[in-house]
């Protein structure tokens, strides 16, 4: 969607192409974290391998994206939105390969957990809760980037705190599950790791979803209080 | 002659006649001045009528053509007829698209419309629930900037659409099969589908057969393992007893499998239940609080409350089947020195069986699947407490067959309660019972009172 109409339509269909690109990295993020918490449900070693693959295409998408950027910011000297977006994508794109990261990250803890024992991990639900709300959390903020949605993006930020909320309750029922029973203290340490994961792609997905608000409204919201994120974002 | 011409000629031969005839008696001048005052007079007849058609050409609501009975009157009526047609047809044109589009909406599958640069034109609710799309404000963005699947992405890119592609939606257990239908100019048409119950249904025929071989060939395994060790060893009769005991209990465990497949096999393939045979429930419930008393064996207390007054209308053999399925279930996962409540009352629909024990519970991710044959959610303790595993399959079957629904609420460690809830058309008030009956019922609920 052009933001405005630039007198050369390849400038517009240039940035069309990065923010296309963007997303499509978004989408293999998304899938690769999905597929990491597959892997973690059902302990299957193809999705392990197949998290760690991608997370090569994850980053082939970043050195790529930011190549396209710095071509654009040279031959075309963007300014206002266009500029906004462009220096927003660099961050977003950071965001999203540390994402991949996480999805690694889980992938590995997960082979660990399962190989070091036979029998799988415990089955904490919150886990995949909190999980499936990282995840939701990230695919909005991808749809808000898409639509330029400041109030949409708004909802995401706010979002994280319940995460980190979550993340905090995980910790200590599996401290009481420690000291209950430090048998399973390596497999509850592993867990910590995944969840500690999670948290972190909800706090990735939060800084996209700010980017995206400093995109359509120009104002830098990060490390501000919630109701100035909320007032910026629609007004 | 072209009538317009003519008539224009016969208007001016008219004033050049009566010209003359000014000319004939005034003089020349007076003549001149005539003529050159009608032709004043007309021309500015003209430009008035000119001035507005253009009026009329320029206005935005394009009202009523202007009319003339003149010269013009022939012009204006066409362009009159020419407008009302034309209305007339993008009415009907209008109409066409809205029945169209309707259609389309009312269609169950997903259906969005791309441009040739895989931008979205327009689709409909479906495809808006499928993929979480709002075409009012989502129309112009490309479908990939929206629907970000890896496997969707290349697929689109592919421009090979022969097969379909399975998709899963990013939140829930929502998967998706949907293809690209190329038509027009470059523009394709993206066709999605809901096949998620079509696939858990394929995964549940897929582990039945899969499971009744796996049920059956354990115990079977076992009775061979014991069959051979009688043969080839010289056992002494006491050690002789233990094994055929053993074997026993592997045999009438096939057979009770085989029993609990027969069932569900009746009840899959009978007619529907009755709707006037009337089952005393007061007097099924005590019955199955007898037995349930036996099968627990002093180990819990068994507690019956028949609140409701109502029979129930239907097969009495399979909702005793039902029942008893329920109750054995709570028997055997609540430890020892719990609680197990058989509860008939009322409710706002109809009325409810609950039966509802303090026993282990169940965590909530088994819940929906509870009722596929052979699920289990812990399956030596399944195996090791008698069930087949297809229990609650036939508890689900019996009660669908009667209307009737079956809801699972538990929570891990607390208990769970299983409630079977059957429609007011399934139910009469209940008979009057012998007086014996009655003693019974009101002993039993001053026991509960006091208790």
């Amino acid at each position: 969607m052009p933001q405005s109409e630039h007198l050369s339509k390849q400038y517009d269909q240039d940035l069309d192409a990065i923010r296309s690109r963007v997303l499509e990295m978004g989408g293999l993020v998304e899938s690769q974290i999905q597929t990491a918490l597959d892997a973690y449900a059902s302990g299957n070693a193809a999705l392990v391998d197949r998290v760690i693959e991608e997370d090569e295409r994850v980053n082939g998408f970043e050195v790529g994206i930011d190549d396209a950027c710095i071509h654009i910011v040279a031959r075309r000297q963007p300014a206002a939105v266009d500029l906004r977006m462009i220096m927003a994508i660099g961050k977003i794109v950071t965001d999203l390969e540390r994402m991949g990261d996480e999805a690694e990250k889980i992938a590995r803890m997960t082979r660990q957990l399962y190989e070091s024992n036979q029998m799988p991990p415990p089955k904490f639900v919150d886990v995949r809760h909190v999980a499936n709300v990282a995840l939701s959390m990230l695919h909005r903020a991808l749809d808000a980037f898409a639509r330029s949605d400041a109030a949409e993006a708004a909802r995401v930020v706010k979002e994280d705190a319940a995460i980190d909320a979550e993340f905090l309750a995980i910790l200590r029922q599996l401290i009481t599950f420690m000291m209950e029973e430090p048998r399973i203290i390596g497999r509850a340490i592993g867990v910590v790791w995944i969840a500690k994961a999670v948290e972190r792609i909800g706090d990735h997905a939060k800084n996209i979803a700010e980017q995206v608000i400093y995109i359509v409204k120009g104002a830098d919201v990060r490390h501000t209080d919630m109701a100035n994120v909320e007032r910026t974002a629609l007004g | 002659m072209e009538p317009l011409v003519l008539r224009t000629l016969l208007v001016l031969l008219a004033a050049a006649t009566a010209s003359l005839a000014v000319s004939a008696l005034l003089g020349a001048g007076s003549g001149w001045a005539v003529f050159a005052c009608v032709v004043v007079v007309l021309l500015s007849h003209h430009l008035r009528q000119l001035r507005a058609l253009r009026a009329w050409l320029q206005g935005a609501d394009r009202g009523a053509v202007p009319e003339d009975d003149g010269l013009w009157g022939d012009v204006f009526e066409a362009l009159y007829r020419r407008e009302r047609d034309a209305a007339q047809r993008e009415q009907e044109l209008a109409l066409t698209l809205t029945r169209f589009r309707e259609t389309v909406q009312a269609f169950p599958d997903g259906v969005v419309v791309l441009d040739a640069a895989n931008q979205i034109v327009w689709g409909n609710v479906a495809a808006e629930r499928h993929f979480d799309l709002d075409f009012s404000t989502d129309a112009g963005h490309p479908i990939a900037n929206l629907v970000r699947q890896p496997d969707f992405v290349s697929y689109l890119a592919s421009g090979d659409y022969a097969r379909r592609l399975r998709l899963r939606l990013p939140r829930g257990e929502t998967t998706l099969s949907v293809t690209l239908i190329p038509f027009g100019e470059s523009q394709k048409l993206l066709h999605s589908r809901d096949v998620t119950q079509a696939e858990r249904v394929e995964a549940v025929r897929r582990d039945f057969v899969a499971n009744v071989s796996h049920e059956l060939r354990t115990p079977l395994t076992v009775l061979v393992g014991f069959l051979e060790t009688v043969r080839e060893l010289k056992l002494d009769p006491s050690q002789r007893r233990d094994y055929i005991n053993l074997m026993e209990t592997q045999a009438l465990r096939m057979r009770r499998i085989v029993e609990d497949l027969l069932t569900l096999s009746a009840l899959e393939s009978a007619p529907p239940a009755p709707t006037d045979e009337r089952i005393v429930i007061s007097r099924l419930l005590e019955r199955m609080r007898a037995e349930t008393d036996v099968l627990s064996a002093g180990r819990h207390q068994v507690v019956l409350e028949v609140r409701g007054q109502f029979d129930l209308l239907g097969a009495e053999s399979e909702i005793a089947s039902a029942f008893s399925n329920l109750a054995s279930n709570a028997v055997r996962y609540t430890p020892k020195g719990g609680e197990v409540r058989l509860i008939w009352e009322a409710t706002e629909q109809g009325a409810a069986l609950t039966v509802a024990d303090t026993g282990i519970g169940i965590q909530p991710e088994h819940i929906p699947r509870l009722t596929e044959r052979f699920y289990r959610v812990d399956r030596s303790r399944s195996r090791e407490t008698g069930g087949t595993g297809l229990g609650l399959a036939i508890v689900k079957h019996a009660l669908t067959r009667h209307d009737a629904t079956l809801e699972i609420e538990s929570t891990p460690g607390a208990g769970s309660r299983f409630i079977a809830r059957f429609p007011a058309q399934r139910l009469v008030p209940a008979a009057p019972m012998p007086a014996t009956a009655v003693a019974d019922g009101d002993s039993q609920l001053m026991r509960n009172e006091a208790g």
